[in-house]
């Protein structure tokens, strides 16, 4: 593998030998990376590689039965209290795939609940915030509607600004786009390219080559729960080194 | 027998003095009975939710013997078995404070609690595992996601069944009248022995009982599209 | 205390079980369970006469029986069981046991109750079932015979048992109007005792709760077995094909 590790101070997220079964059957093998800080990080891979499953353990909601996860040097998936854990989780901010909003919650009440409940931010400081947020993402004019009245579009858009609100060091994104209508990837996108060239650190799992060649640092190529190929994206998608990840990016092209 | 005549019972006011008294009882009961079964629901809900492990039988267990046992059976356990088992100091007590309206309240109220709590398990099992994803997500912990993401939503999925149940509890106030209270149905039975306008009271019972019930509903209505007028659908 | 419920079993068993049989009509669980068979038995066809009604294109079939569904869910089943007891002698002329009065009275009840559940069985197949066969020439009659009530009501197995269940708890009220059942039983048990009154009314709970149990464990396999079967059938996720057999177990 080519590229240059990032030196160990500025690693954000360090995964170490992580392995995951479910019973008998192996996910994740073995899987050694990191993410610097300010990177952004594109993992694709063919379905049922184990994407979605290595995201998901990297705020732990997901568990692993051996090896270390941690950020800015704290484990992970040490054991701790639960307050710990919480507290970690705010941290990291995390997008799903089906945005999971709060439908009893208007948009920007979406936005504003957890700052106040969870950090106990003061409600008219935490609003305000939230207003700004929404505006960030272009949905300023929609504060006060329901999850329910908005399009997929918007409710990933309230889930990102829902997820800021934290004021995470860094952003997972589990595939934000795969449950969209194909017209409304395109600003969901948009938000996340300019989340990133403000120099968020964030790690993506996505189908969306374009925006991995567009802002990507590095593309991890998983498949079978390994991380076959680390490379920047012009090495990736002009020489593609291993079969699997060649035959995927041809796939692709279809 | 003469005709039909409703001013007999209604225009007289021994009778109508029965009639009230027996709808006071009936509601004493009923609020008295719903309060009880609302608190415990919640508190058994949280049982069966908690790292406890023998929370989840025995709430099991108690909503099965609730659910089996036929109600007016319960309540004749209570008064006619459990209350003779009590210290005299605790059943004088009792025989002096209405007695057969406590001991209704109590066994309605445990009974009626068995089947809450079911309406809110399943209320809550029915919010979308991804809710609490991303409540955890967020950073909020076990109680707090439950406080502000799932209960919410969890009871107003729960609302249909709850208030089909407050129905019944309400219809099953009259079981009370089988334990000496002197509800409504206890008021109907007495104004028939005295007047033997049975057609007359038995029919004016009845309307009352429709009139609460569809009052009761009415509420539940009006609390179900208080909480839920933004959930709608996109066009 | 457990000895002296055994000793009251003992003593007593022929009494629960028949009630005063051969001294008097028969009573007793026996006459409880008769009861409820009994009226389950009748209370199934006048349920799918009424749920075809409700949903009959003709309003002069539909609102009496939608009255008469709404009145009977609105109203105590001792109301119901007060009126019965009232009007059923009146209206036969006669003098009628409580038997059958309670009898009436339970048809009237859960018929009215398990309309809904036919009805909404028939409502879940969907409109596509009926069009298939009217468009294979049937009649309407001929379509909700062969086709549409076939389906509906082998779905509804396991909420008929429930409401089975829902009668044997319901019998219980008969106590009113002096039904020979099994609570009567027990409380002349409790006559006759009187000094052991918890003791009698726990062998009755529990008699009840093992027989209620029992039953309802049964009908929740079954329906395990008919939403597996179904789901094999049409390839419908399963969870959406059975009606929920929880409406009909309470009303008591």
């Amino acid at each position: 593998m080519t590229m240059t590790v990032p030196a160990q101070e500025q690693q954000t997220i360090r995964l170490s030998q992580v392995c995951k079964s479910y019973g008998d059957y192996p996910v994740l093998k073995d899987i050694d990376a990191q993410v610097a800080r300010g990177e952004v990080v594109v993992i694709c891979g063919p379905s049922g590689s184990g994407k979605s499953t290595l995201i998901r353990t990297i705020n732990r909601l997901e568990e692993i039965n051996s090896g270390s996860i941690t950020l800015d040097g704290q484990n992970i998936h040490a054991a701790m209290r639960a307050k710990e854990l919480n507290a970690l989780r705010s941290r990291i901010g995390f997008v799903f795939q089906n945005f999971n909003l709060f439908p009893h919650l208007s948009v920007v009440e979406n936005v504003s609940m957890s700052p106040i409940r969870v950090k106990g931010v003061a409600p008219d400081v935490a609003e305000e915030k939230a207003l700004k947020l929404l505006d960030r993402v272009g949905l300023a004019d929609k504060a006060r509607a329901y999850p329910g009245q908005l399009s997929g579009g918007q409710q990933q858009r309230v889930a990102i600004a829902r997820a800021l609100a934290m004021e995470p060091p860094v952003m997972l994104f589990d595939e934000p786009t795969s449950a969209l209508d194909p017209e409304m990837v395109g600003e969901v996108l948009a938000v996340m390219k300019s989340l990133a060239s403000e120099g968020m650190t964030m790690l993506c799992v996505t189908h969306e080559m374009g925006f991995a060649r567009d802002v990507a640092d590095r593309i991890w190529f998983i498949d079978a729960g390994q991380i076959i190929e680390m490379a920047t994206p012009e090495e990736f998608f002009n020489n593609p080194r291993h079969p699997r990840a060649q035959r995927f990016l041809a796939d692709l092209r279809h | 027998m003469s005709g039909f005549d409703l001013s007999a019972i209604l225009a007289n006011p021994e009778y109508t003095a029965m009639l009230l008294h027996g709808i006071e009882m009936t509601f004493i009961i009923y609020a008295g009975s719903w309060s009880m079964a609302m608190v415990l629901a919640l508190l058994l809900l949280a049982l069966r939710l908690s790292p406890f492990r023998f929370g989840d039988p025995l709430v099991a267990a108690y909503v099965s013997y609730h659910r089996n046992v036929p109600t007016l059976v319960q309540l004749m356990l209570w008064y006619f078995g459990i209350f003779t088992l009590m210290p005299s100091g605790v059943s004088s007590w009792l025989a002096i404070h209405n007695a057969e309206a406590i001991f209704a309240v109590i066994g309605l109220g445990l009974c009626q609690a068995a089947y809450f709590s079911e309406d809110l398990r399943s209320g809550v099992r029915s919010v979308s595992p991804g809710q609490m994803q991303a409540a955890r997500a967020l950073g909020h912990g076990y109680i707090s996601a439950m406080r502000f993401v799932i209960m919410p939503q969890g009871v107003r999925n729960a609302l249909p069944p709850l208030i089909n149940h407050s129905v019944s509890l309400f219809k099953n106030s009259s079981l009370a009248v089988v334990i000496g209270a002197s509800e409504l149905t206890h008021a109907v039975k007495e104004i028939e022995n005295l007047s033997f306008r049975t057609f007359e009271i038995y029919l004016i019972g009845t309307v009352l009982y429709l009139f609460f019930s569809l009052v009761i509903m009415s509420i539940g209505a009006y609390v179900s599209m208080r909480t839920d007028p933004a959930r709608s659908a996109r066009a | 205390m457990i000895h002296d419920m055994i000793a009251i079993v003992r003593d007593y068993w022929l009494l629960l079980l028949i009630g005063q049989y051969p001294n008097g009509p028969l009573g007793g669980l026996a006459n409880t369970l008769i009861l409820s068979a009994l009226s389950i038995a009748l209370a199934f066809p006048v349920s799918i006469l009424f749920a075809l009604a409700r949903l009959s294109k003709s309003a002069l079939l539909r609102w009496p029986v939608t009255a008469l569904v709404y009145f009977t869910r609105g109203v105590p089943l001792l109301m119901l069981i007060l009126w019965s007891y009232f009007l059923v002698p009146l209206m036969t002329g006669a003098d009628v046991p409580s038997f059958v009065t309670m009898l009436t009275t339970l048809v009237v009840y859960q018929s009215a109750f398990l309309s809904e559940v036919v009805r909404a069985g028939i409502v879940a197949l969907g409109p596509g079932q009926m069009d298939a066969g009217r468009a294979l020439g049937h009649s309407y009659i001929g379509a909700m015979r062969f086709i549409i009530l076939p389906q509906a009501l082998y779905n509804m197995i396991p909420s008929i048992i429930s409401t089975f269940v829902s009668t044997i708890k319901d019998t219980t009220l008969g106590y009113v109007i002096n039904v020979p059942d099994l609570t009567f039983a027990a409380s002349q048990v409790n006559n006759q005792l009187l000094t052991q009154p918890f003791q009698v009314f726990l062998i009755l709970a529990i008699v009840y709760f093992a027989i209620c149990w029992t039953l309802t464990h049964f009908a929740n396999r079954l329906e395990r077995r008919i939403t597996r079967r179904r789901a094999g059938l049409s390839g419908l996720p399963a969870a959406s094909l059975v009606a929920p057999s929880k409406i009909i177990s309470e009303q008591l």
